[in-house]
């Protein structure tokens, strides 16, 4: 369970002889549990290797298994954190967690105890009768994440969740994540471009060409965390203070200027 | 009660008012065959309220023209709402209907009346026919384009959680689409309105537009005045009223709006 594989994935937009070739041979396996972030330049197609493990886009070729199932369509197993938040603004921040659990057809008790363990998770208690547009961007990623985390998803796919959110709330949600990641820790695919996130947060990092993308090199985070014991900072600036951490920082930061210089940036 | 606004807005229909006082009473400058005095006005209004004109009282006029209105209306949302999310949902539909719309909108609404009459008589039923015809277009284009407007990743999350079919129409699509939706109703309740009023020049033995056709006839400007202002009355407060539902129905919208 929760495991996610990319297999000889190729994607073309467009009719496949004029089309544009998007990604190019993608082979990632992301295991049971791990946070693997993948960073690149823009346009690379990192947010398409993400929305074809959540299904709503198909490859072109080759194949993508989640926990051994080939995707085919979107579900409740691969839950999605949009950039964009994508709540639905007519219903209230409970209604926005619930629609998920009632289409799972859980009796009324269950999904109310659910719910309220994923408001409280998410420090959202108060705010459960509010709708999205009197919350801040903060909060409303928020109740995206807790509407994602609720359905108890085998993957947790992450598009660039925090972008739209200023500097300083950012710092928070990236906090966040990884209290959540403690408590309650999932197989997450994270795409970003921000470098110092990715290194915070994932086990692993990809990073990956220009157009057509590649998979460039993965880095190992976890185990430059676990030896140099980062988790017994409880604030991301003091990690970021770490020489192992600004070293694996400035090393993708020059794998991924080299595809800009590549690109003529 | 009133605001700043509401002050001016009197301002102005007092203003309006005194310069008619002026053009025809006062000064003589417009003629009362053409057009009439504020006292010409009231006794006529009197005179259709107390003893009726064309057949009844100003009131019994004005509520056959409202049901009217609201009947056609209702039909013309009941049939325009779905079809229009129908077509913004599936491309099939799309292609399949749009060929009959693209002939049959240019046809103005008013055109149907004759065909109408024809078809139904000068009663009740020719009239909501027509309004159907005229506010049927509106609902359906605007629903329609309230659909294609949605944001990608709505309809993304709402499938990424799992949504059936049919609780993705009424949660997640029409909702979504709720704001195009309502202006949509708004043009289709004035086309109600127009074509109503147009059918009941044409054929009628009741109504607000049989008072204006008869007062035409009568050569009775007071009187083609009072019909006038009683329409634009009714269609107001139609449209208050449409607009109170909208307040409602769109709360969730309001920071979208501002």
């Amino acid at each position: 369970m929760g495991s996610i594989r990319f297999q000889n994935v190729d994607k073309v937009f467009g009719a496949s002889q004029a089309g544009v070739k998007v990604l190019d041979d993608i082979n990632l396996e992301i295991g049971e549990k791990e946070f693997v972030a993948i960073v690149g330049p823009s346009g690379c197609g990192k947010t398409t290797c993400l929305r074809m493990v959540a299904g709503f886009e198909a490859p072109s070729s080759g194949t993508i298994t989640v926990s051994g199932k080939v995707v085919s369509e979107p579900g409740p197993d691969r839950a999605v954190v949009f950039q964009q938040f994508a709540l639905f603004p007519w219903k209230t921040v409970r209604e926005n967690i619930d629609l998920g659990l009632r289409n799972k057809n859980l009796p009324a008790a269950e999904r109310d105890r659910l719910i309220a363990d994923a408001l409280k998770l998410m420090n959202l208690e108060s705010h459960a009768g509010a709708f999205p547009h009197q919350l801040s961007g903060g909060m409303q990623q928020r109740v995206a994440i807790a509407r994602a985390y609720v359905l108890d998803p085998d993957v947790l796919l992450m598009d660039e969740p925090f972008g739209a959110l200023d500097a300083q709330t950012r710092v928070v949600m990236q906090e966040e994540l990884v209290r959540l990641a403690r408590v309650n820790p999932r197989t997450v695919l994270f795409i970003t471009h921000a470098v110092e996130e990715a290194v915070y947060l994932a086990d692993r990092v990809a990073i990956m060409t220009r157009r057509p993308g590649r998979i460039k090199e993965v880095l190992d985070i976890k185990s430059v965390r676990l030896a140099e014991n980062w988790d017994r900072f409880a604030r991301i600036e003091d990690v970021m203070d770490q020489e192992s951490f600004v070293h694996l920082r400035t090393q993708i930061w020059k794998s991924l200027r080299e595809e800009k210089g590549a690109q003529g940036v | 009660m009133i605001g700043r606004r509401g002050l001016i807005g009197l301002g102005t229909v007092a203003g309006v008012i005194a310069l008619w006082f002026l053009l025809t009473t006062l000064t003589g400058i417009v003629s009362g065959a053409r057009f009439p005095s504020p006292s010409e006005f009231w006794a006529s209004l009197v005179q259709i309220w107390t003893r009726g004109y064309a057949g009844g009282q100003l009131l019994a006029h004005a509520l056959h023209s409202l049901k009217l209105v609201v009947m056609g209306f209702l039909v013309a949302i009941a049939t325009g709402i779905p079809l229009g999310l129908w077509m913004g949902w599936s491309r099939r539909a799309e292609a399949a209907i749009n060929p009959v719309f693209l002939v049959i909108r240019p046809i103005p609404p008013l055109a149907w009346i004759p065909l109408a009459i024809l078809w139904l008589g000068l009663g009740d039923a020719a009239k909501i026919m027509v309004i159907w015809f005229s506010a049927f277009v509106p609902s359906v284009i605007n629903t329609f384009a309230g659909v294609r407007n949605i944001d990608r990743p709505i309809l993304e999350a709402a499938r990424m959680l799992g949504t059936p079919r049919g609780r993705m129409v009424t949660e997640i699509i029409a909702p979504a689409a709720s704001p195009l939706i309502f202006t949509g109703l708004r043009l289709s309740l004035q086309a109600s309105w127009t074509t109503l009023v147009a059918a009941e020049l044409v054929g009628a033995m009741v109504g607000v537009g049989f008072v204006l056709n008869m007062a035409q006839q009568d050569l009775y400007p007071a009187m083609i005045l009072v019909g006038m202002i009683t329409v634009g009355i009714l269609g107001w407060a139609t449209t208050v009223a449409l607009a109170r539902v909208e307040r409602q129905a769109l709360a969730w919208n309001v920071a979208a709006r501002d």
